[in-house]
């Protein structure tokens, strides 16, 4: 079993990558959320949320998404998910529409290049 | 000549609190795999059955989490015509009809997106069919997923 766990890295100045990985159901949310909100924080921050290594995106994972994409936004930053080769998250994230109010890259080159757009 | 069986898989009570919910999906999760069950359907089958329980958590009120949920799991095999999972959940909770809650619709900006009714909505589109009935003081909420042989 994988336990939910969040670390990061910073591309460049303004720009962090937050590697989600893990089962992200409400057990999973409650071990990373906080840890989430304080890494995407700094004011216009660009956020490429890597969920490459999720084993399962329960809703509550999903809200913890959006909740963080929204507060990056209005901060005057920006939030896309890099999901890769991980179908079964990409498929949740396409059954809940997220996948097309969040960006949703499957190459690091691509997410890296929205992030900063 | 092909035949049909359905076989019992198991069954478990859990009390409604987050630990509990992730055992209940493992326990899913461990039946399947010793079945064959492929894991692409498997994770169907947890989705659905995480999403419900946080219903229940969440909506079903005290009378939800002061008795234990049931859960039962049984597969049947239809020869070429594929298998069929049915999980079976029952609580003591407020009455939940998840056809009476309508319709959920995907957000259209992130910014109209709301956390509600995310959780029905991946129940929905990942079971094929979803039977609610109110049986005295309980919900059964039962949810139906197939796939073929070459899925």
């Amino acid at each position: 079993m994988s336990e939910a766990s969040i670390d990061h890295e910073d591309l460049s100045e303004a720009t962090r990558r937050v590697i989600l990985s893990g089962r992200l159901d409400m057990l999973g949310s409650e071990a990373i959320t906080l840890k989430l909100a304080s890494l995407t924080a700094a004011a216009s921050r660009r956020v490429i949320l890597d969920l490459r290594e999720v084993t399962f995106l329960a809703s509550i994972g999903i809200r913890d998404i959006i909740g963080n994409a929204k507060a990056v936004e209005r901060r005057g930053g920006k939030l896309v998910l890099l999901v890769g080769d991980n179908d079964q998250v990409a498929k949740t994230l396409e059954a809940t529409g997220i996948s097309t109010i969040v960006p949703t890259y499957t190459t690091e080159r691509e997410a890296l290049d929205s992030a900063v757009a | 000549m092909n035949v049909d069986a359905q076989c019992f898989l198991g069954e478990l009570s859990i009390r409604g609190d987050a630990k509990e919910v992730r055992r209940s999906s493992l326990w899913l999760e461990e039946i399947c795999q010793g079945r064959g069950v492929p894991a692409d359907q498997t994770m169907r089958l947890s989705l659905c059955l995480n999403e419900a329980l946080a219903n229940v958590i969440s909506h079903g009120g005290p009378t939800a989490l002061d008795a234990p949920i049931h859960l039962q799991l049984s597969l049947e095999e239809a020869g070429e015509r594929g298998r069929v999972a049915v999980l079976s959940i029952v609580d003591a909770g407020a009455p939940f009809d998840p056809e009476v809650r309508g319709p959920t619709h995907a957000p259209s900006s992130l910014m109209e997106a709301e956390p509600g009714g995310l959780g029905l909505r991946m129940i929905r589109t990942f079971s094929d069919e979803l039977l609610y009935q109110r049986d005295g003081d309980r919900n059964r909420l039962t949810i139906i997923v197939r796939w073929s042989q070459s899925e």
